[in-house]
């Protein structure tokens, strides 16, 4: 198997590996399949790209910006509306998220428009060459800046109080609550942490990808895939499941045909619910 | 006492409503332009789709969010057997419900063991694959698209056909979503709803019912998706297979009351007049004003217009019987 064609695919693993970090926090602690997970990371996109174009900031210094700014959105929509939802179930969560997203998404049209932009810093054609295989910098760069967010986080849940307190809450959030756990607080804090890291996970992706409002909707797809990978709430699985999106896209468009490419990966999905619908990793400490 | 006195009281009237509706419904083609037959052909449509996903959805207990996928293969499977095999449109409309429904009754076996948010992204990714594989492959056009055969005859009788297609569709669904509701089917079903375990430990064959009512379901949906490509005589994988099918659907059972058989109805009839009267000259918000309905509905009406129907109708009894009937207690 063609070395290069592993190095694309891992290198593109990596982003999928973050977009799909929040999406599974959320379901692992608030047991929420977040639709408008897409819209945030477009939202990230954006603003990435604004930044870029009107004041040429460079586009690895926004990431903070797209994580305050999805972080405060966050806040917002968990405390005034995925609160007031959670008691009606999934059905209704699944379907509020995906109005959320619609409405988020149709409001970045509006503004605008459904042209396609692209985030073109100097160093974007640059690359090393190493025995053959051509890795681009700004790939690699966001690879390892994909790798740092999501242990960084990892670092977070596990090391300090409040990541235990969310790790608490995903566990059982009756017993958190009455061991003085603000579960409520927590759930929005969850909801928000997930919003910025999926925005920043925007951020990057605009440095590779065109930015237009449907943005999202095309990563939202393999935000599911990854997510049932690795196992919902696993930061670890997510990272291992962009990994394997990354080189079975690579490989499928490389080696049987590029039209088939995401005809492959949403069939591994469905396969991976039916056989190993735990995910690849398995439970992790959410999701009880 | 009182309840059965009430039910009396109210059925023959809710049965003279529907059927002065179905009458008017009948006899309207006469009376209104092209344009309004299109527009309720149209919400006839979404009503059936409703309808259907209500099955699996209001009764079952499934949030099947890739349920448009039937639509696509039924749309698909009558474009492919009229233009590349020359079938006339009413075999291929069977052929077009049989798939749906093998489809839905193969995959139903082992994608139904998926519980909930796991069968709702499985049913995603089944809608997601085969709208992929429809592109992919040669037979259906590919992401180009393929023609359908013109219906035979005037522009008129055109649109008569497919008003009426749809009516006759939406009667049907209707009617077997009535029967389902009163047999052991659908008392199973909402079983399986309210507690899985407790419904298999009382003898119900879970994984069959569920499987049978998403395969019904599909049926439908699948007629409904060859009338529409019938009706269109132009389809493209990324029209039929889009996932805003479901979530229209999704938002109509949600808008009229899940598991209640004229809700979805209701619902749809309400969501697409409202879109059609108010916003659908503003293409460019179409989808944030979808979405923004979307949330007003799950905050402020949960349980649909049906479940307000109900709330309503209950506290107009309970305040009518500590009228009528002081001291009997």
């Amino acid at each position: 198997m063609d070395l290069q064609v592993i190095i694309n695919g891992i290198l593109l693993g990596g982003l999928y590996g973050l977009a799909a970090v929040g999406f599974s926090l959320i379901w692992g602690v608030m047991n929420i399949v977040d639709l408008a997970q897409g819209a945030y990371l477009t939202l990230g996109a954006y603003i990435t790209f604004w930044l870029f174009k009107l004041w040429g900031i460079d586009p690895f210094l926004t990431l903070p910006v797209s994580a305050l700014i999805l972080f405060g959105l966050g806040f917002l929509i968990e405390s005034q509306i995925i609160k007031r939802v959670l008691r009606y179930g999934f059905v209704m969560l699944l379907v509020v998220t995906y109005g959320l997203n619609l409405l988020l998404q149709n409001a970045m049209l509006v503004a605008w428009s459904a042209d396609y932009r692209s985030v073109t810093p100097a160093y974007s054609g640059a690359g090393l060459n190493i025995g053959g295989v051509n890795i681009p910098y700004i790939r690699l760069a966001l690879f390892i800046a994909a790798l740092l967010l999501v242990g960084l986080l990892t670092i977070f849940l596990n090391k300090t109080r409040v990541g235990n307190a969310i790790r608490a809450t995903a566990l059982n959030r009756l017993a958190a609550n009455l061991v003085g756990i603000r579960t409520e607080f927590i759930y929005a804090l969850t909801y928000s942490l997930a919003a910025a890291v999926v925005g920043m996970a925007g951020s990057l992706i605009s440095m590779v990808y065109t930015v237009s409002p449907n943005l999202g909707g095309a990563f939202m797809t393999k935000i599911f895939v990854v997510t049932v990978l690795g196992g919902f709430g696993s930061l670890p699985g997510a990272v291992l499941g962009g990994l394997i999106l990354g080189i079975t896209e690579a490989f499928t468009a490389s080696y049987i045909a590029p039209g088939l490419m995401n005809a492959v990966s949403f069939i591994l999905l469905v396969v991976i619910l039916i056989f190993r619908p735990q995910g690849l990793m398995g439970k992790q400490f959410y999701g009880a | 006492m009182n309840n059965s006195a009430v039910a009396r009281r109210r059925f023959p009237l809710s049965i003279v409503v529907l059927l002065a509706a179905v009458v008017i419904l009948a006899i309207l083609p006469f009376y209104i332009r092209g344009y309004w037959i299109r527009v309720l052909t149209t919400l006839f449509m979404s009503a059936v789709l409703a309808e259907a996903l209500n099955l699996v959805v209001g009764y079952a207990g499934y949030a099947a969010f890739g349920n448009g996928v039937f639509f696509g293969l039924g749309a698909y499977t009558t474009a492919v057997l009229m233009t590349r095999f020359g079938w006339s449109f009413f075999p291929a409309m069977i052929a077009s419900c049989f798939l749906a429904a093998t489809v839905a009754f193969l995959l139903g076996w082992p994608v139904l063991r998926l519980r909930g948010h796991y069968f709702a992204i499985a049913t995603i990714g089944i809608n997601m694959a085969v709208m992929e594989i429809v592109t992919y492959v040669g037979i259906t056009g590919g992401g180009k698209g393929i023609s359908l055969p013109l219906f035979p005859g005037d522009i008129v009788k055109q649109g008569l056909f497919f008003y009426y297609g749809m009516f006759i569709l939406l009667i049907i669904s209707v009617a077997i979503t009535y029967w389902i509701a009163n047999s052991r089917l659908g008392y199973g079903l909402r079983a399986i709803k309210t507690e899985p375990e407790a419904a298999e430990v009382m003898g119900v064959n879970t994984t069959l019912y569920k499987v049978l009512a998403w395969s019904i379901s599909a049926a439908i949906t699948g007629i409904a998706g060859s009338l529409n490509a019938y009706w269109l005589t132009f389809l493209e994988p990324l029209f039929v297979f889009d996932i805003m099918i479901s979530v229209e659907a999704f938002v109509m059972v949600l808008l009229g009351g899940p598991a209640t058989i004229f809700g979805p109805v209701i619902g749809a009839f309400f969501l697409k007049l409202l879109s059609e009267l108010i916003w659908s000259q503003f293409t460019l918000i179409h989808m944030g004003v979808l979405g923004l309905i979307i949330v007003v509905i799950t905050l402020f009406l949960p349980s649909g217009i049906m479940g307000l129907w109900r709330q309503m109708t209950l506290r107009w009894n309970k305040a009518n019987t500590a009228r009528t009937s002081p001291g009997s207690q």
